[in-house]
């Protein structure tokens, strides 16, 4: 098990939250390690630092579990952005974004935290299955951001991703760091530099339709 | 995954009490040096004396103990909690909402009481003085505190209460009826609770976590925290987990634990009628343990983040090596490269260890022997690469690199004799990033490897070989060979490479040999060989400049950059006007050349005299007289110009500037420049020599017909003069007022009361006067010593008047 460096102060936190069994562990895992393995269920949360440019970011999973609820809105606490992951494929887990999480988050956070949904699990939703749709999600997300300013973003907080092909994931965090912390033009050509080539180009070009209108 | 980082060793067994009744049980105890207080079910506090002695000489230890003492304090209801408070010699005790605190030694009794509210006392020898009162929504079950922050249990949450501000944040719900709120500070604002579902969870004071939670087993009745490892109990077991990674390290089993706590680093668990202590394996022996389940990392994470009490730096540092070392050699065999590469460097391991994995590759007059007790328990490569090629290979470019990459400074490298054959033996096909090696390392056998280089044809690495070893001749010899493609090698970099080695060549009469043979080929790069030495180079014979210039006659570009160099750069002391001289009449034959030849381009021609006018404008060390017969002659009369400047010949300069030259700009310009620096009388009379030109105008013409452009030339001189005036003076009317405006920006009030104390004495201020410095401080007038310069912060305040 990695072992983050506790002392150092993040300069960022971001947690994820949703209904249990979306795939939180799943995405986060995807974007620290690259790849897509096995998860045990989340007992009460989990914690991973993040290097992005010159700062640290905290990454926390959350446990979806009800009978964790009043922890996640602990962890909430200090969060710059909020990822709300859904299912995609399960009508319901969108449900519970709009009456336990969001409302958990805007109770915990400060005005300006980023929420972006995430409508997880892509690979396995077939087109004519799907209960949600894309606009339905993306004025959603919208209305739950009442106070960003959009001018700066480059589409609606709202992202369908697959953990399991690595497709928008590392998008999401791109997106929130690109809002919460952005780089000057110099730290991010070193980051540049630094990165290690384990992204798979094959698999994160394979662009959903639906994704490529993404702006609003 | 499990360690031992705890044994459990009885401290006490069965209490002894006055009445020896089966009732009675061990509700809570404290622990201060060797003093054991212990609080029963029954009321009572006992008093005993527990002594850690060492079995042998090994690491084992037991405990004495000896009953010193007991007090019942007849309200027959449990003793809930007991704290030693060394400082004051008191104790305190918890029984029924009541605190007592009794004498430590003869145990005797003052009282205060508790109430509702959450209230802070500071505790004295005698009294409790009451400091303060919060409010809270629901009675408080347990407390934690660091500093001016209470964290508390309620009965259905926590939350992290700040005395001092009455600041209540409320951190998660929990339970407490059902299961037992347990708060542990465990380091500066940051402590540990025991949370719903059987978590662990972390709270900073800011109420916030930064650690994830770790995960217990049901039911835990007490807790504490030893640095590394947060201990925990409940029922029937003892866990042990590391705050590093949150996972559980150990499990002891332990029936009816009641208590458990951290004193001063030692730990002690009571269970009802019995204490014993958990006593910490050796950090060391817990790593070893790591290292030998192969968990490297939690090893070294164990080992960074150890207790190193009783350790100076340089001795865990050396204990920390090794273990690194170890681990080293263990992602060595697992076929972690990178990771081992990184360790093996970190740790500094004998060059020689890494070696003499690879066999027959250290020399045989080589004698090493692996270090006792071992580092690892590989034979070599063969045994590890388990007859795969593919392996092996990797491990053999694995040690190429690992060389190239330290650079001959390993511990233990020096010692290897003649390691250039270790090197060559393996690398036969790695030969660029041996050059560095090679370059920097004087331990390669000479003879033997200049063979073996010839043979590969390696012919620049050769010369590194060469030049390391001193043989620098021989390495330049070589080097002008592949510049004249005699043999060829594409690694080396060119004639460049040559010209700056010899300029950092303090063997001069060397320097001499192979300076023809340069410049002939370049003469512009070549003269870097006299221009670039190194500085610190002491002077000699053989490189004065004299001798130089001499010889670079016949090098027409290369003389003129030394001159330069002689001129503008070194700025000699000695001899200036010889090199100034000469290199003006360079400069000066260089533009009559070109004056002479047909066809010259205009930019070439400027080019040459503007060099020339450059320096005769600069330079004041040349000779004037011997310039100006030569300028003269060709009627080159901007140059005269500057040269009857230098002779203080101002008339004459000027009139050849505006009767031949007519360009009367340079004429103001000539009396500018001349004049700078000196006083005004003197730019008057230059401008008056100027002024001559009236005598230019046609001697018939009339008074009259000038008149008029006279006037109104001085006129417009006089109007231009004024108005600037009047722009300068309204400039600083402008510049009063905002200042003025700064002034009232920046003013405010100073309060002075009975309060205010001077802030260099600190005494209050008895008189109406004081002094008060831009920045706010405020002293009395006796103690403003300075008053532009702050006496507290040393601020240095302007000292110009507006
Ligand atoms: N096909 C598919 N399965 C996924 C994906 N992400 C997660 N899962 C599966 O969903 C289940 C729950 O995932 P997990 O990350 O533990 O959910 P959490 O409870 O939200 O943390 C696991 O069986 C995963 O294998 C995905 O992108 N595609
Ligand atoms: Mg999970």
């Amino acid at each position: 098990m990695a072992t983050p460096e506790i002392k150092k102060k993040a300069d960022l936190k971001v947690i994820i939250l949703g209904e249990y069994s979306v795939g939180k562990t799943c995405f986060v895992n995807r974007y620290i390690e690259g790849k897509f393995g096995k998860t045990e269920a989340t007992i009460g949360a989990a914690f991973f630092l993040k290097q992005w440019g010159p700062y640290n970011v905290a990454v926390w999973d959350t446990a979806g579990d009800e009978r964790f609820s009043g922890l996640s809105s602990f962890y909430c606490r200090n969060a710059g952005a909020a990822i709300l992951a859904f299912d995609l494929c399960i009508e319901n887990t969108f449900e519970t974004l709009k009456s336990r999480f969001v409302p958990l988050v805007d109770q915990a956070t400060e005005d300006n935290c980023l929420k972006v949904i995430v409508g997880t699990k892509l690979d396995l939703l077939e087109p004519s299955k799907r209960k949600v749709t894309v606009d339905e999600a993306r004025k959603y997300s919208r209305e739950i951001n009442p106070n960003i300013e959009y001018a700066k973003l480059k589409h609606d907080p709202y992202f369908e991703t697959s953990s399991l092909q690595g497709i928008n994931v590392d998008e999401v965090f791109e997106y929130i760091f690109g809002h919460c912390l952005p780089l000057s033009d110099v730290e991010r050509i070193k980051m540049k530099n630094k990165t290690r080539g384990t992204v798979d180009l094959g698999e994160s070009t394979a662009m959903t339709p639906e994704k490529k209108g993404g702006c609003c | 995954m499990s360690i031992k980082a705890f044994d459990l060793v009885p401290a006490i067994e069965r209490i002894k009490l006055m009445s020896d009744k089966a009732k009675t049980q061990i509700e809570c105890f404290d622990v201060c040096g060797k003093n054991l207080y212990i609080g029963t079910n029954d009321c009572f506090v006992i008093h005993y004396n527990v002594e850690e002695r060492p079995v042998g000489n090994g690491p084992k230890v037991v405990f004495h103990n000896e009953k010193q003492g007991h007090k019942y304090l007849a309200v027959k209801k449990p003793v809930i909690q007991i704290k030693a408070a060394s400082a004051l010699n008191r104790i305190m005790v918890l029984i029924d909402n009541t605190l007592s605190l009794l004498n430590m030694f003869d145990l005797e009794i003052c009282v205060a009481l508790k109430k509702k509210q959450i209230q802070v006392y500071t505790v004295t020898e005698d009294k409790l003085v009451h400091v303060k009162d919060v409010h809270i929504s629901e009675p408080a079950i347990s407390v934690g505190v660091d500093g001016s922050f209470v964290c508390a249990a309620l009965l259905s949450q926590y939350c992290m209460i700040n005395y001092e501000t009455s600041h209540t944040q409320d951190l998660f719900p929990f339970d407490s009826e059902h299961s037992k709120p347990l708060i542990k500070r465990i380091s500066k604002e940051e402590f540990l609770l025991s949370g719903p579902s059987a978590l662990g969870m972390f709270v900073t004071s800011d109420g916030i976590s930064q650690r994830p939670p770790l995960q217990w087993s049901e039911n835990i009745v007490s807790m504490t925290y030893v640095h590394p490892y947060i201990v925990a109990m409940n029922d029937e077991f003892i866990t042990v987990h590391s705050i590093l990674d949150q996972q559980q390290k150990q499990a002891i089993p332990f029936q009816g634990g009641t208590y458990l706590g951290n004193f001063d680093g030692k730990l002690f668990v009571a269970s009802g009628r019995e204490i014993y202590a958990l006593v910490p394996v050796a950090w060391e022996k817990q790593v070893q343990a790591l290292l030998g389940d192969k968990r490297v990392t939690e090893a070294l994470d164990l080992a960074k983040n150890a207790n190193k009490a009783g350790l100076t730096r340089d001795k865990f540092l050396k204990i920390f090596k090794r273990f690194q070392q170890q681990a080293a050699f263990i992602e060595f065999s697992e076929g972690h490269l990178e990771e081992a590469m990184d360790l093996f460097k970190n740790s500094q391991v004998d060059v020689r260890e890494v070696i003499s994995l690879y066999p027959r590759l250290l020399p045989s007059n080589c004698n090493f022997t692996r270090s006792v007790p071992p580092l690892h328990e590989m034979a070599d490569v063969n045994q590890l690469s388990r007859g795969k090629e593919d392996l092996l290979k990797e491990y053999k470019q694995f040690l190429c690199t690992y060389l190239a990459d330290i650079k001959g400074t390993g511990t233990g490298y020096k010692q290897v004799r003649n390691r250039y054959s270790v090197v060559k033996t393996i690398c036969r096909d790695r030969l660029p990033e041996l050059i560095p090696l090679i370059a920097v390392d004087t331990g390669c056998d000479l003879k033997d490897s200049v063979e073996w280089l010839e043979k590969y044809k390696r012919y620049n690495a050769l010369g590194l070989l060469y030049k390391v070893h001193g043989e620098h001749d021989k390495a330049l010899a070589l080097w002008v060979k592949i510049c004249n493609s005699e043999v060829e090698d594409e690694s080396f970099e060119g004639i460049n490479f040559i010209i700056e080695y010899l300029a950092n060549l303090n063997d001069h009469e060397l320097v001499w040999k192979y300076v023809d043979w340069v410049l002939s080929k370049d003469q512009e790069n070549g003269v870097r060989i006299f221009t670039d030495r190194p500085t610190t180079e002491p002077p000699s014979e053989r490189m004065r400049p004299d001798t130089v210039i001499d010889y670079l006659h016949r090098f027409p570009i290369a003389v003129i950059t030394y001159l330069e160099y002689l001129v503008f750069q070194k700025k000699l002391e000695v001899e200036k006007e010889k090199y100034h001289t000469h290199l003006a009449v360079l400069y000066l034959d260089a533009v009559l050349k070109l004056i002479k030849t047909n066809n010259v381009k205009k930019e070439e021609m400027d080019k040459a005299r503007s060099k020339l006018r450059y320096i005769l404008q600069m330079s004041n060390l040349y000779r004037v007289q011997l310039i100006l017969g030569k300028a003269k002659e060709t009627e080159m009369h901007a140059e005269c110009a500057i040269l009857y400047g230098k002779l203080e010949e101002h008339d004459k300069a000027l009139r050849i500037l505006v009767h031949k030259l007519k360009d009367f700009g340079a004429a103001e310009n000539y009396c500018l420049v001349n004049s700078h620096g000196k006083d005004s009388s003197f730019r008057k009379r230059l401008f008056h020599i100027l002024l001559s030109v009236l005598q230019s105008l046609p001697e018939n013409w009339s008074v009259s017909l000038v008149s008029q452009f006279l006037n109104r030339a001085i006129r417009k001189s006089m109007n231009n003069s004024r108005t600037t005036r009047i722009e300068r003076m309204m400039s600083r009317g402008e510049n009063l007022q905002v200042k003025q405006n700064i002034i009232e920006i920046q003013k405010e009030f100073v309060t002075m009361n009975d309060d205010r104390m001077c802030a260099v004495c600190s005494r209050a201020f008895n008189d109406t006067a004081f002094v008060r410095y831009p920045n706010g401080v405020v002293t009395h007038v006796h103690c403003a010593k300075n008053k532009h310069i702050c006496p507290v912060t040393g601020k240095l305040f302007s000292t110009k008047r507006s």
